[in-house]
């Protein structure tokens, strides 16, 4: 039975390894995949501008290691060689995961993915799957043939594990589960409520003629913000000639009408107005009027 | 002046009832002087002198003593007319030693910032969404790992250029999106103020 | 009509920290040129180089005219909402101007600006406008 099991790990482990390196070494975004060696913890064991190379190095072997595994006939050294790799390869995310926590692993494709519990996982996985595959008792074409079905499940279940575990491969199947899931009954409805969040009246003020007029003389972010009935206050610290105001603002608080915002600009100290802006009412049956009228206390 | 005082004399101004005192108070107050070009003579490779970044290291009344990233010491004045941002404009006691802070002002004579405006925390990331739970959701920061917490009625999103709304029912798993939000220090959590997305 | 390629042209700017020690930021360094503060009055452009239009790709929104400009190019940023201006020089590559292709942002006056295609640090952009409007539209010149 250990035998058997044994015999259809080259399978896994062989495709597995086979692909990486073919993603290293042939995968068209050849330049995503250059940034990508120059970011991960294999530039700091080699050098900057030895990354590369190394990486395509590192391929190359994934590549003939996986080859051979998969190809006729099965050999105890090919598993033996496998085995000492995927170690090699646990050892390096103990190196990256020590030294570089923060660079991507670079294990498979170009997706920048950190070192993580499931990166270490999945080496473990590759590592132990390769050992048993020392063994193995035959060639897995044979043992998949000896018991297809119990082959093809034992083999279904342990590439699931394997795309489990690679973080690389969220964005193919983990996403769209979870878009799926939150098309069903989307997480955050209910969050909302009725409430018109500040940000709306920013927005709509920046959008204003009031704030086309003023905008040069604010000197702050917002300062405070309160609602009075329709409308929402809002006030930055201003300068204006070089004394120092108060910019108040009444923005419109349950409707989208940049062209209704007011502006007053405040001296708090002594409580006088010093400017004023208004808006043109808008006449009915025609089309809003740009014309503002500022109020110079004349 | 209380702050309904205040609030019910800046009411009356703005919306009307108020009497507007003379132009000269101002002196030059047409509004293309609004629009005055400043142009700094300053390096744009240095330090801009009017700005500091770093993180609060101690807080002492009205100063805020920031060390920044360059290892710089900066002393950052906070006055009533500073605004101050924490995931919502806030006030100065809002401010902790460990924050993060970005400060504009103006620099004084003895080399104290007079702030203006002071943000504390902020980010602004271009991630990827991930993931979508009950008040909270995961993005993908440049392969790092960042989670996001919706706070009730402040949370706002943006689709499509549209006006900020408080639905964040449209917001999209394997979508980018751009977050201004609060970084919890020392965490890789942010409290979310706006999130830009396509709808 | 005047050509992205030789003139002032308009599109969204947004703003990024960089050799931050705090934040989500203090892992990301001093930028493409090694010299990005966000203390200084800088920028990301999405064409200094090869590798960087290969991350940016403004020409998946269309914007085929953006000149190729390397670290240190001065570029004179004029908010279209309230004409404050900004003096900065290229310290790194960015924004990531295909992710929000077509994204529009309108100011009172009509003005708009498309796509993403300047990043200020934040000593830049607050001095045009404040961090927590996130992007503005802008006008992007070469020239004083």
């Amino acid at each position: 039975m250990v035998g058997w099991f044994g015999a259809l790990q080259p399978v896994l482990v062989g495709a597995v390894l086979a692909w990486a390196g073919a993603l290293k070494l042939f995968g068209h975004r050849a330049p995503a995949l250059a940034r990508l060696a120059r970011r991960s913890a294999l530039a700091r064991l080699v050098g900057n501008e030895r990354a590369v190379p190394a990486y395509r190095a590192v391929g190359s072997v994934e590549l003939g290691i996986g080859a051979v595994l998969v190809l006729p006939p099965m050999l105890v050294a090919e598993a033996v060689l496998a085995t000492v790799l995927c170690l090699g390869l646990l050892g390096y995310l103990a190196y990256a995961r020590t030294v570089a926590p923060e660079s991507p692993c670079g294990c498979i494709g170009d997706k920048p993915a950190r070192v993580r519990w499931r990166g270490f996982a999945r080496a473990a996985a590759l590592t132990m799957a390769s050992g048993l595959a020392i063994l193995g008792s035959s060639w897995w074409g044979a043992a998949l043939a000896s018991r297809p079905l119990a082959a093809l499940a034992v083999l279904a279940v342990e590439a699931s594990a394997v795309v489990a575990l690679s973080a690389e491969l969220d964005s193919y199947w983990l996403l769209p589960l979870r878009r799926q899931r939150v098309r069903w009954r989307h997480p955050l409805a209910g969050s909302g409520g009725f409430e018109v969040p500040v940000a709306s009246s920013v927005h709509q003020l920046m959008r204003s003629p009031a704030y086309g007029v003023t905008g040069g003389w604010l000197r702050s972010d917002l300062l405070d913000s309160w609602d009075e009935g329709e409308w929402r206050i809002l006030s930055y610290s201003a300068s204006c000639g070089g004394r120092p105001a108060t910019a108040v603002f009444a923005v419109p608080r349950l409707r989208y009408q940049p062209a209704d915002v007011k502006a007053v600009l405040v001296d708090e100290a002594d409580r006088t107005v010093l400017w004023q802006f208004a808006p043109e009412p808008a006449v009915v049956g025609v089309s809003p009027s740009t014309t503002i009228t500022a109020k110079m206390g004349l | 002046m209380t702050d309904i005082d205040r609030r019910r004399f800046l009411n009356t101004a703005v919306l009307g009832g108020a009497t507007v005192v003379g132009a000269t108070a101002l002196g030059s107050v047409a509004p293309e002087a609004a629009f005055a070009d400043v142009q700094p003579d300053l390096d744009p490779s240095a330090p801009d002198p009017d700005f500091a970044e770093g993180r609060i290291t101690g807080i002492n009344g009205s100063m805020l003593l920031v060390t920044g990233s360059d290892k710089s010491l900066h002393r950052i004045y906070v006055t009533s007319g500073t605004s101050i941002w924490k995931l919502r404009p806030t006030g100065a006691d809002a401010a902790q030693v460990g924050d993060g802070l970005y400060a504009r002002g103006v620099l004084l004579d003895d080399g104290t910032l007079a702030a203006d405006a002071v943000w504390l925390n902020i980010v602004n990331l271009t991630v990827l969404i991930t993931s979508i739970g009950k008040d909270v959701i995961h993005f993908d920061h440049h392969g790092d790992r960042v989670v996001g917490h919706v706070v009730l009625g402040t949370t706002a999103a943006v689709y499509n250029s549209t006006p900020p709304v408080s639905d964040l029912t449209q917001l999209k798993v394997g979508y980018h999106a751009q977050v201004i939000g609060a970084w919890r220090p020392d965490t890789n959590e942010v409290d979310l103020a706006t999130v830009y997305s396509a709808a | 009509m005047a050509s992205e390629v030789d003139a002032p042209f308009y599109g969204e700017s947004t703003w990024f920290c960089c050799g931050n020690a705090w934040g989500p930021c203090g892992g990301t360094g001093h930028g493409a040129c090694g010299t990005c503060n966000s203390g200084s009055l800088q920028c990301a452009w999405p064409n200094t180089s090869d590798a960087c239009y290969a991350i940016t790709r403004p020409d998946r929104c269309g914007r085929t005219g953006l000149l190729r400009w390397g670290c240190g190019h001065t570029f004179y940023i004029t908010s279209r909402c309230n004409n404050a201006r900004v003096t900065v020089r290229i310290a790194d590559c960015g924004p990531q101007t295909d992710l929000f292709c077509g994204e529009r942002d309108c100011c009172s006056n009509g003005l708009c600006a498309r796509d993403r295609l300047m990043d200020l640090t934040p000593a830049a952009f607050s001095r045009i406008a404040s961090l927590s409007a996130g992007k503005i539209p802008v006008l992007i010149s070469s020239t004083a």
